[in-house]
């Protein structure tokens, strides 16, 4: 996991998603307030906070569970709403969630292709392709540098890492423009994290597809982001670039605070944390 | 895992070490011990192993009865056993992939007949027309079952409860509950099996061999269709997922409660096709011909032939041979002279061997990839 060979994004990059002053309550409970972030072509950002932050809120309302109270989603420089998770999807946002969504009983090609699945015609009957399935998996996860025992095998048989893996190169392969991770990291080990982080860093070198990371300790993921957003209360409280700060510096900033005020969540976890 | 307690490693700086990580890769260990390497065949072929279990059972009978089982027409009873509970537990093994159960198939197979009983007594209609009605209405029974179940959030136990006695007692209720005499109509009453076969009597490769072992010969028939179901369709495929994981299958776009709706259809509609069958053969259509244990026996069929009552596995062949055992029990017991109620005590310790072997078995699976 080495940084040196990924070329920092261009200044140029367009901005290709923008969430702007957005607000959302749940009856008397605030999650967001004036909350704007950005992406550009390609970039990955870290979305850090702790629970009750907004950060799920502020993705939920970007795949479309949720509807802003105020403030407008600007995708590719048109505002877009999004009704449901099928709109989102069909605008080219995919969500994997914390759950994964993926078949434990079933094998690790059919949960690539479940909902979008290869037919062929076998006397008149409208039949699965699997052999073409599997051949398409085999090959796509190989591209992606996923390493799994076989495509045959179900995915209750892999490890936490692999299933992030195969969830994610799930919701690759219908080549969104944005792919939002739900804490990709969680509940997962050192070992196993570093293989998701793996494949996070191998798409970033791609730059064809741009990411928001949700995680709870920017630590872990300083490494594959090209910029750090820390929610707190319901609002970004500080945008860093990891190209422009040092995690160093990072943890200098988050320590004594930004213009005069600390930033909580963030402070805590560095004061808890291994760094 | 022993109970001595192991003496605490010294802790030391945490390496990740690089043969560890590639041998992580592999996920599935290979069996070490020959009870894994048992366990490890029991999951890979599961119909294997239950259909081992049913040759030694007619062996067992074939020995007991000295030699009669085989070569009397015991053999036609057991395999027309065999295509009643076989439908049905096809059926039921379908809706416990989706985590899901039917009871009132106990009245469905009931409903289906006496439909077309009723429909020929009173207005002539040819029985072929009359089980196409009542089969139709089993399948509605089946679309009662299933919305209630995914709209109203009442575990299906409790629905089918529900739907077994409503059915049952309109069934029962409406004819005064008597019998009804069904006409023979022929070729209709030999495709569905109307008489018995007799190894003694009967040549094997025969019309009326043939029309006789005709109940089984639909069940393969069904069983066959219901695995390239399971296996090579997008309903199979979503089936499983339904099963398996409800939430992530619906999160990824499979329309869970529609798939258990038409599951439900398909336990209404074979329950009424197997009553249909078992009512040719007498030529009487019984308002109560589905009380009792039949439900119940379908479902221990299921679950003999491997499948979970949690949902996400199973198979349609299982489902037959389970289908088998149950009625080789039912019957063999008898044969060898056993009280007809002994039967229901070997029938129950072998669901509960069976339940407790699969869930040993599904344990074992996932706690190897560790």
């Amino acid at each position: 996991m080495n940084s040196q060979d990924i070329a920092p994004l261009g200044p140029d990059a367009p901005v290709i998603l923008e969430m702007r002053h957005i607000s959302k309550s749940f009856g008397a409970v605030t999650a967001l307030v004036d909350a704007s972030i950005r992406l550009h072509r390609g970039e990955v950002l870290a979305l850090v906070g702790d629970n009750g932050a907004g950060k799920s809120t502020l993705i939920k309302i970007l795949s479309g569970f949720h509807q802003p109270d105020r403030g407008s989603i600007i995708l590719n420089g048109k505002e877009a709403h999004f009704a449901s998770p099928r709109d989102a999807r069909a605008n080219g946002i995919e969500t994997v969630y914390q759950d994964l969504a993926l078949i434990g009983d079933l094998s690790i090609f059919h949960n690539m292709f479940l909902g979008r699945e290869y037919h062929k015609r076998m006397l008149g009957l409208n039949l699965l392709d699997n052999a073409k399935m599997r051949d398409l998996a085999v090959e796509y996860l190989k591209t992606m540098e996923i390493s799994i025992p076989s495509v045959n095998s179900t995915v209750d048989l892999l490890s936490g890492g692999q299933r992030q893996c195969v969830a994610v190169a799930r919701s690759i392969y219908s080549s969104p423009t944005i792919l939002v991770l739900d804490e990709p990291l969680a509940a997962l080990g050192v070992r196993e994290g570093g293989q998701v982080l793996g494949l996070i860093q191998n798409l970033r070198r791609q730059r064809s597809v741009s990411i928001i990371l949700i995680v709870h300790n920017y630590n872990q993921v300083f490494e594959v982001c090209d910029r750090i957003n820390f929610l707190h209360s319901g609002g970004i409280v500080l945008d860093a670039s990891t190209t422009e700060t040092s995690e160093e510096e990072l943890i200098h900033i988050v320590k004594s605070g930004l213009g005069g005020q600390a930033i909580p969540d963030a402070a805590a976890e560095v004061g808890a944390g291994p760094a | 895992m022993s109970p001595k307690l192991e003496p605490k490693k010294e802790q030391t700086a945490p390496t990740i070490e690089p043969s560890l990580a590639t041998t992580r890769q592999a996920g599935v260990k290979t069996p070490s011990t020959i009870l894994e390497r048992l366990l490890f065949i029991l999951s890979r072929y599961r119909e294997a192993s239950i259909a081992a279990v049913a040759v030694a059972l007619v062996v067992y009978f074939q020995i007991g009865s000295h030699g009669q089982f085989i070569e009397t027409q015991f053999l036609g009873v057991v395999f027309r056993d065999t295509g009643r509970f076989g439908l049905i537990a096809v059926a039921e093994a379908m809706l416990m992939i989706t985590a899901e159960i039917d009871l009132s198939v106990g009245s469905t197979f009931a409903l289906a007949p006496y439909t077309m009983g009723l429909l020929s007594v009173t207005w002539g209609v040819p029985l072929a027309v009359g089980a196409l009605v009542g089969v139709a209405l089993c399948v509605l029974v089946g679309v009662v079952n299933g919305v209630i179940t995914v709209r109203f959030r009442v575990p299906s136990l409790i629905t089918t409860v529900g739907t077994l006695f409503f059915v049952q007692g309109i069934v029962v209720s409406i004819y005064n509950s008597q019998p009804i005499m069904t006409p023979v109509e022929e070729p209709f009453n030999e495709f569905f099996g109307e008489s018995l076969y007799n190894p003694r009597a009967d040549a094997l490769f025969s019309w009326h061999s043939l029309s006789a072992f005709s109940p089984v010969l639909w069940a393969i028939l069904v069983v066959a269709v219901m695995s390239v179901v399971l296996n090579r369709t997008t309903f199979g495929l979503h089936t499983i997922a339904t099963g398996s994981n409800p939430i992530g299958a619906r999160e990824i776009g499979v329309r869970t409660d529609r798939i258990k709706v038409y599951n439900f259809m398909i336990a209404g509609g074979l329950a009424g096709f197997a009553g249909i069958i078992n009512t040719l053969q007498f030529s009487s259509a019984d308002p109560a011909a589905g009380a009792g244990f039949l439900n119940l026996e379908a479902i221990a069929a299921a679950v003999i032939g491997g499948t979970s009552l949690l949902g996400g596995s199973g198979t349609a062949v299982g489902a037959l041979i389970g289908a088998f055992v149950v009625a080789t029990l039912n019957n063999g017991l008898v044969m060898i002279g056993a009280q007809a109620t002994v039967s229901d005590i070997f029938l129950g310790a072998g669901i509960l061997a069976a339940m407790m072997l699969n869930v040993q078995v599904d344990r074992l699976r996932t706690r190897r990839r560790l």
